[in-house]
């Protein structure tokens, strides 16, 4: 009789390494969060203070868009180069309504998700049946199409040529102004990237996401166990355009318009070079690349037209020599000296995990 | 009678430089399976070179043709070394390559504002002059691209089918494995293609710049144009660039000619959605949509 009770489901605890997200490091996610509340207000009484709250601000607008894209490039598989795009879709969305309709930036601003998000259906449905190439090349032609409407398009879209010149910023009443209004558009910047992380990072540690990365890594195994790839990616690309367009609606309040220089190359570059240099297809990389990129652009600014030749020439041998960027090395850090206990063996799976190179080559 | 001649010897032309374009890199994509989103770079490398062969050396475009076409595939064979041969048959090789060309292309460009500078430039013709058809300028650059480009589609095809570079080729592009078992130098038969397609590509841009005149940025609009054409000719087929190359050409500048220059690349992008979901291998291409 007592093998009975021996044998009673006492389910054995889950794995850690195949579920990551029970093992949250309380301290270091509170800390994080505490420093970020308190940093704006030591920083203000610095001098070049309000400089790095504004740099900070950018971070926050780069890095929701580089996360954004991240889960649909790395993790998702789909070579998607409609992010700007979709940004632009946020920004514009946004920016018409409180230009033209007069509404409130506040609320204007939860309107650009949606719209970016329905224009990804609108791409996701033609192309994401197709693999890399055509994807490539359609979403290449929606960035395409967007530039050239938003150039031509109706007086309301265009401005004349120029984009939303004078869009009304982000007010919060009358008395707040100078550098307690940076400190008002911080916490908000900070709070958009707060949400975008932890539902990013909530995807990613789904069945969604677990069905995403089986696809990326073994298709022919995905598929044969029962995952709609369709279906599953287009839920991914509307996620990520999501996000991407709420940065979008954001960044056109805080910087006062939007203008179509935003679908010249160097935005595509930064963006592409944050992902790369950080960790393609890992979580914190697109993080880790926002904060390096943005971090060092004073530097690179000052080097001209050598910046984007030495961008180049990185992303070029990071994707061939290290593709999986800095993230490993932080994160071998991270485990090593903070990490809360005896760490398990940490698989991040990345764009080279073995495919099935019968299939693709 | 003018707005037909126009419409159709623009169609012509413009199908043939696509072709031009697309040929080079259906090449690659047929034989290495790789997307090389820096073509439009290698094409403004060849067509920077002719141009400081006869801006700074002040030679002919004679000469300055076939140095450009030189330095465009020594460029690519470059890449080749130095990208492409490293992550070879490694698993991650599409995402690695795709990301890395893209490097190599806003590389290439930001170099072209350093050595020149972004104004544009002028590449003469390497013949001049025109004649006059009911009304439309037919100009002798024009008639020479598409009789280049008629040409190398032909000498392309005749090399493929009947060389013993051309089948170990095709040899490789069927099967890696068993064409290494052959004895046929797998590495070597890729950087040979990319180098091919390299020097296409340079051509296509010391011929092209005339038109459109030449600056840094100068190869990304004829890149995806040759990407589309290349798609709708099926991938990796190279009479389905041709085709498709003058079938776009054609249609893009009806739509131009009579309905106005704002709808020409818009009506592009209808005709290739609609030919992805009614035959989404192309015209020629079989059963390639499963690749990448």
């Amino acid at each position: 009789m007592s093998s009975v009770t021996a044998v009673a489901p006492t389910r054995a605890a889950l794995d850690e390494t195949a579920a990551p997200w029970r093992r949250v490091p309380l301290l270091a996610i509170g800390g994080t969060v505490i420093g970020g509340i308190v940093l704006p207000l030591v920083l203000v009484r610095l001098d070049i203070g309000t400089y790095l709250i504004t740099l900070l601000i950018l971070f926050f607008i780069q890095a929701v868009v580089a996360q954004a894209w991240n889960l649909i490039m790395g993790y998702g598989g789909i070579y998607s180069f409609a992010q700007v795009a979709l940004f632009a879709v946020g920004g514009w969305t946004s920016g018409v309504l409180v230009h033209s309709l007069g509404w409130n930036p506040f609320v204007a601003v939860l309107f650009s998700p949606v719209v970016a998000a329905i224009a990804a259906l609108g791409i996701g449905l033609p192309t994401l049946r197709l693999r890399g190439v055509y994807v490539v090349l359609l979403t290449l032609a929606f960035h395409q199409l967007a530039r050239v409407f938003t150039v031509t398009g109706p007086r309301f879209i265009s401005g004349g040529g120029y984009g939303l010149v004078t869009v009304q910023t982000f007010s919060f009443g009358d008395n707040v102004i100078g550098d307690q209004r940076t400190v008002y558009l911080y916490y908000l910047a900070g709070f958009m990237f707060a949400i975008a992380t932890f539902v990013i990072w909530r995807v990613i540690h789904s069945p969604l996401g677990v069905a995403v990365t089986a696809l990326r890594d073994s298709e022919t195994y995905g598929v044969s166990r029962g995952i709609n790839q369709f279906r599953i990616r287009l839920l991914l690309f509307v996620i990520s355009a999501f996000f991407t367009g709420l940065a979008g609606g954001y960044a056109t309040h805080y910087n006062g318009g939007i203008s179509t220089t935003i679908f010249d190359f160097p935005r595509i570059i930064d963006l592409l070079a944050m992902i790369v240099i950080g960790g393609w297809g890992t979580f914190g990389g697109p993080i880790l690349g926002a904060g390096i990129v943005i971090g060092l652009d004073q530097y690179l600014v000052a080097l001209g037209d050598y910046r984007e030749l030495l961008l180049g020439l990185i992303i070029a041998l990071i994707a061939v020599f290290a593709p999986q960027g800095l993230w490993p090395v932080v994160r071998g850090l991270y485990d090593k000296y903070l990490a809360p206990e005896a760490a398990p063996v940490h698989i991040e799976v990345s764009p080279t995990a073995p495919h099935d190179v019968e299939k693709e080559l | 009678m003018t707005l037909l001649v126009q419409a159709i010897w623009g169609g012509v032309l413009f199908g043939a430089v696509y072709g031009l374009m697309a040929l080079g890199l259906t090449l690659v994509w047929g034989a290495v399976r790789f997307l090389n989103l820096a073509h439009g770079a290698i094409f403004t490398v060849g067509a920077y070179a002719a141009y400081w062969v006869v801006s700074s050396l002040n030679l002919p475009i004679l000469i300055a043709l076939p140095f450009g076409v030189l330095v465009a595939a020594g460029f690519s064979y470059l890449m080749h070394l130095g990208f492409i041969r490293p992550v070879l048959g490694k698993p991650g090789f599409d995402n690695s390559t795709l990301i890395a060309t893209v490097g190599i292309s806003i590389a290439v460009s930001a170099a072209a504002i350093l050595i020149f500078n972004p104004e544009y430039k002028v590449v003469p013709a390497v013949v001049p002059g025109y004649t006059v058809i009911s009304g439309v300028q037919i100009t002798y650059q024009g008639v020479l691209v598409i009789a280049v480009s008629l040409a190398l589609f032909a000498l392309v095809f005749l090399f493929l089918t009947y060389t013993r570079q051309g089948m170990a080729i095709r040899a490789v592009s069927q099967q890696m494995e068993a064409a290494s078992l052959m004895s046929i130098p797998v590495e070597r038969t890729y950087g040979m293609v990319i180098a091919i397609s390299g020097a296409l590509a340079g051509l296509a841009g010391v011929l092209l710049s005339p038109f459109f005149f030449l600056n840094p940025n100068s190869g990304f609009n004829p890149m995806i144009q040759a990407l589309i054409v290349t798609i709708f000719g099926g991938l990796g087929s190279i009479r389905g660039a041709l085709v498709a190359g003058f079938v776009l050409g054609i249609f893009e500048s009806f739509v131009e000619v009579y309905y106005g220059v704002a709808w020409a690349q818009p009506g592009v992008f209808v005709l290739i959605i609609l030919m992805l979901i009614l035959r989404p291998n192309g015209l020629f291409g079989i059963g390639e949509v499963r690749r990448l």
